[in-house]
């Protein structure tokens, strides 16, 4: 009986495991193949199957009859960077006055305030996209990285302000009021007691931040053109009639790459107990 | 209601160990059934390990188990029959107050009358009987802890109730209210229960019995008046009581157990030792006008209100100890004051435990 | 250098927190205001805090307003029931945290957390985090950052609630000499236990349903309660009050005689009265009224014994630990000389420590 439960168990883990892994590995073998690798069916094996070439990885880095995906790359770090920064920074001080102060204009309260920052990202971003549009034509900001960093901004500032609501109601309020009562004003409370037990509520909101931000793609394609490309943009441009799938394999791997050394740098973090801020 | 038998159970969470450092030495006792038991003593004495081998959470590294005289020791958890209560209230928040308490009857497919009939008795010795319909994460967590209690009583065919910190979470204002119901409850629908807890209050207010552990062992198990009349250590004395007792190092001249340079005369038989400390309740201790047997002069050192008592503190020979007198008979007028110390009251230690048996034929 | 508040109010949703509270806090005193959970005490402390607003009232400090006052410049220190303590900062640099914002320089301020620190006994435990100490040490890390500052006003609200008894016991002890040296501080506890008010306050304030009933001198508001609600709330367990008639020189409860009229009582007007008798006034005895066990409680060295006599219900306070089975039937007997009367309403109309003939002043 429990015997069978653990064949079962396993099985099902595998298969899941394998379901997640698999594209991954597969985008991995695919940028070291080249034209003749990708041809005549799937192969697995480098060296007995087919011969691994470097062709995909040179190509993303400006080789013969590739493309350049470095400069995109660094726009879209510069993007979800900055845009990170600034959502986090106004997310937290949104969340703290929402998690703090009792606002009440008419009949609208704070949990009305919340769900509106949420809603934003409830609307698809199409019905986002023309007013978008217009307001970086207005301010002359279209097809430049400022005008993408606004935009990025009003997409990861609502997730900022709900992981960071949800985490300060965690933080017993008399923390701060102790920290009044010790002298702080009501900004230099927030500064000194509350931000510095909340890294562990910073560090999943700069995670979802990155995330959604490095991998936007709709908004940049839509309210950019000629002078500003970002990575997601840059790899789906390799998509050609016939695809050079190393090269669209290696660019996706590269784009991929910053995120993943993040979740590891986290999750080392994380595991190692180094947060602190442990509030009961 | 099963009785429960530990027979020479010991427990080590580090193989190897010698069996002086392990959690829980060895041991042997009976836990009589429809008993209540508190398990008391400070973090790291053994009191939650013990627990764990009763619930079958740790399988003790030696010693057998018995429920009733069948041995359980190999036996899961929930092949046990034991009801828990956990520090924090474990309920169903998405169900009713009676879907809570129905639930344990439904996973044992008893017929819906007869789960009616429990349930709502249950609920009325809970006092909850008038809120079966409500959702059960509107309750406090007081109720919440009722609850938690009531589903482990529904069952008819409960070995024993079994409660860690069932207080934890509830407001200190609340505690008195919420421990009076649960040793209603209890007694109205007396299972073997066995009562973890690090509060002295709750331990001795609580249980019929109480076990005070300490480094693995348990180092008293008694009736609460049992432990506040002979503590069988100096750490219970001070463990139990408020204040606490006082203890006040005598010397022997010959047969005689002397004190500040006059006899100390005890209903018990003292042994002969190098270093021998005599305990006494401040209830005990007296104030009286004249020198007789057992009185001894004293200075007073200060004076605590509490309201019915003030609480002296006295120097006695070097020794400070606390004294209780009733409000009304005033603060001293004077700085000295004589003390009796009942023969019958004073008890013997040495090397911190209790060091006779109560005379066989005491004359008083 | 007094801490005046007059009629501060606040009702939230329809129920009074605060109701017309006036009290006249003096430095250098240390003021217990007790009462039942809710009743206002810790609302009135965190006006005074500045953390709370009210909607009418006045509070002054050394004669000038001082409801306007933020709270980060009102020189108020307080402690919660709570432990709270910064989590993220080391017990040192916790209780350093209110010196350096006050800007004291370097070396002072790494004496004088030294010295608070050796003062709650937590030397070696200063460079651990709240989280790895126990809820003792936690509060005693608490209480040093509140003395460390001699801040002009000490708040505490209900400190030793939430600790074991013994720990409550020992930090009881230690409390008033660590507060002693507090020069002219204004310092106000909260407790529910009126143990803990008779011992530790200069001035005892009764807290009831957001006012404050009667304010005094410990053992007068003990021996001498100006209500039946005080009555209760300055004992554990609550003073028994029930009501009885004066006929013939007796006391009876319905049609129950419980006692006879004592010489302190004497020249009443027979007639229907509330009484008060405390739970130690109360003895089991080998003969007297017949009443029924309901419930047994311990508490630290005393045994609470509720009982019910002809549907009143008593509770007796016996010295020592006794083992006393629920439902058993004892005698009790009342002690008629530590008789308090109150009138229909409530107040107190003669007291034990009052001598026959002398009415109540107040």
């Amino acid at each position: 009986m429990s015997r069978l439960y653990a064949t079962f168990k396993y099985t099902l883990i595998s298969v899941w495991a394998g379901f997640v892994v698999g594209p991954f590995m597969w985008a991995v073998l695919t940028s070291f193949k080249d034209a003749n690798g990708v041809q005549g069916g799937a192969t697995y094996l480098p060296w007995v199957q087919y011969e691994p070439t470097l062709t995909g990885w040179q190509n993303i880095f400006g080789g013969a009859g590739g493309v350049d995906v470095v400069r995109p790359f660094l726009n879209s770090a510069v993007i979800t960077l900055v845009a990170s920064i600034i959502s986090l920074a106004l997310g937290a001080l949104a969340a703290y006055g929402l998690s703090r102060y009792r606002f009440k204009i008419g009949f609208i309260a704070n949990s009305d305030i919340i769900f509106f920052f949420v809603s934003q990202r409830i609307m698809p971003p199409v019905v986002l996209v023309v007013p978008f549009f217009f307001l970086l034509q207005w301010a002359n900001l279209l097809d430049t990285i400022p005008g993408l960093v606004i935009v990025t901004v009003a997409l990861l500032l609502p997730i900022a302000v709900w992981v960071m609501v949800d985490f300060f109601n965690g933080i017993p309020r008399q923390i701060d009021e102790m920290a009044m009562l010790d002298g702080c004003g009501p900004f230099g409370a927030f500064v000194r007691a509350i931000l510095p037990n909340s890294v562990p509520g910073l560090t999943v909101a700069a995670m979802f931040c990155a995330v959604f931000g490095w991998n936007d793609f709709f908004f940049a394609f839509r309210l950019t053109f000629t002078e500003i490309q970002t990575l997601p943009q840059a790899v789906v441009a390799l998509n050609s009639s016939i695809p050079p799938w190393w090269t669209l394999s290696a660019a996706a791997l590269f784009g991929m790459s910053p995120l993943i050394l993040l979740a590891v740098w986290v999750e080392r973090y994380l595991s190692k107990g180094s947060l602190p801020g442990v509030i009961r | 209601m099963a009785q429960i038998d530990i027979v020479d159970v010991g427990h080590t969470y580090t193989a190897g160990a010698e069996q002086e450092r392990w959690a829980l030495k060895p041991m042997r006792l009976t836990l009589e059934a429809a008993r209540t038991y508190a398990l008391v003593g400070p973090s790291g004495c053994g009191k939650t390990t013990l627990l764990n081998i009763l619930s079958g959470l740790v399988k003790p590294a030696q010693g057998r188990l018995l429920f009733d005289g069948s041995d359980v020791t190999a036996l899961p958890t929930k092949a046990r029959n034991i009801a828990q209560v956990f520090q924090f209230p474990v309920i169903y928040h998405s169900m009713t107050v009676y879907e809570n308490l129905a639930f344990p009857l439904r996973c044992r497919r008893w017929d819906k009358a007869r789960i009616e009939a429990r349930v709502h008795q249950v609920a009325e010795a809970l006092g909850l009987d008038h809120r079966l319909r409500q959702p059960a994460r509107r309750l406090t967590a007081d109720d919440k802890q009722l609850i938690s209690l009531g589903r482990g009583l529904v069952r008819d065919d409960v070995a024993a109730v079994l409660m860690d910190e069932p207080l934890t979470v509830i407001d200190p204002q609340l505690k008195l209210s919420l421990r009076r119901r649960i040793r209603e409850i209890t007694e109205q629908f007396r299972p073997t229960v066995v009562y973890v807890t690090h509060d002295q209050y709750e331990a001795m207010s609580f249980a019929q019995e109480v076990l005070v552990m300490k480094d693995g062992r348990v180092i008293q198990q008694g009736t609460p008046e049992q432990l506040f009349e002979a503590p069988a250590s100096t750490y219970v004395g001070y463990f139990i009581g408020s204040p606490a007792m006082n203890f006040l190092t005598v010397e022997r001249v010959g047969g005689q157990v002397t004190l500040a340079g006059r006899p100390l005369a005890m209903a018990w038989d003292v042994p002969d030792a190098p270093q021998i400390q005599v305990g006494v309740r401040p209830e005990y201790v007296k104030i009286v006008g004249e020198p007789a047997a057992n009185v001894f002069p004293t200075r007073v050192r200060g004076v605590r209100d509490h309201g019915p008592q003030r609480v002296l503190e006295v120097e006695l020979a070097g020794q400070l100890i606390k004294v209780k007198t009733p409000r009304e008979d005033g603060v001293p007028a004077t700085g000295q004051i004589l003390v009796e110390l009942p023969r019958a009251k004073v008890l013997p230690y040495v090397d911190g435990h209790l060091a006779t048996t109560p005379r066989a034929a005491d004359p008083e | 250098m007094t801490l005046d508040a007059t009629d501060l109010s606040l009702t939230v949703d329809g129920v009074d927190h605060l109701k017309d509270v006036t009290a006249s806090f003096q430095p250098g005193r240390l003021h217990t205001v007790i009462g039942r959970t809710l009743a206002g005490k810790s609302t009135l402390l965190r006006v005074l805090a500045g953390l709370q607003r009210v909607d009418s009232g006045s509070l002054t400090r050394h004669g000038a307003d001082f409801l306007t006052t933020p709270v980060w410049r009102r020189d108020t220190a307080m402690v919660y029931q709570q432990f709270i303590n910064y989590p993220h900062l080391t017990v040192f640099d916790n209780v350093a945290f209110p010196l350096k914002r006050a800007g004291v320089a370097r070396d002072e301020i790494r004496r004088r957390v030294q010295e608070s620190l050796a003062r709650v006994g937590l030397t070696e435990f200063r460079r651990r985090r709240p989280s790895q100490l126990s809820g003792g040490q936690q509060q005693r890390v608490a209480l040093a950052r509140a003395l460390v500052r001699g801040a002009g006003i000490l708040l505490l609200d209900e400190p030793f609630a939430n600790l074991d008894y013994k720990l409550r016991e020992q930090l009881r002890e230690e409390f008033k000499t660590l507060f002693s040296d507090q020069g002219d501080a204004v310092v106000i506890y909260t407790t529910t236990e009126p143990a803990e008010a008779m011992m530790l306050g200069d001035v005892v304030l009764v807290m009831h349903e957001g006012r404050i009933i009667q304010t005094g001198p410990p053992g007068e508001v003990y021996d001498r309660p100006a209500t039946t609600t005080v009555a209760r709330i300055i004992n554990d367990p609550p003073m028994n009050i029930f009501t009885g008639r004066i006929a013939g020189g007796r006391i009876a409860v319905d049609d129950l005689q419980v006692t006879r009229v004592p010489a302190h009582l004497a020249d009443l007007p027979d007639g229907t009265y509330q009484f008060g008798l405390r739970a130690p006034d109360i003895a089991l005895a080998s003969a007297g009224l017949q009443a029924e066990v309901t419930f047994v409680e311990i508490s630290g060295s005393e045994t609470f014994v509720h009982l019910a006599l002809s549907g009143t219900g008593f509770v007796v306070q016996i010295d020592g630990v006794h083992d006393i089975a629920l439902g058993d039937r004892v005698s009790m007997r009342l002690r008629p000389e530590r008789l308090f009367a109150f009138d229909h309403s409530g107040a107190l109309v003669r007291s034990p420590s009052s001598g026959p003939g002398s009415p109540e002043g107040r």
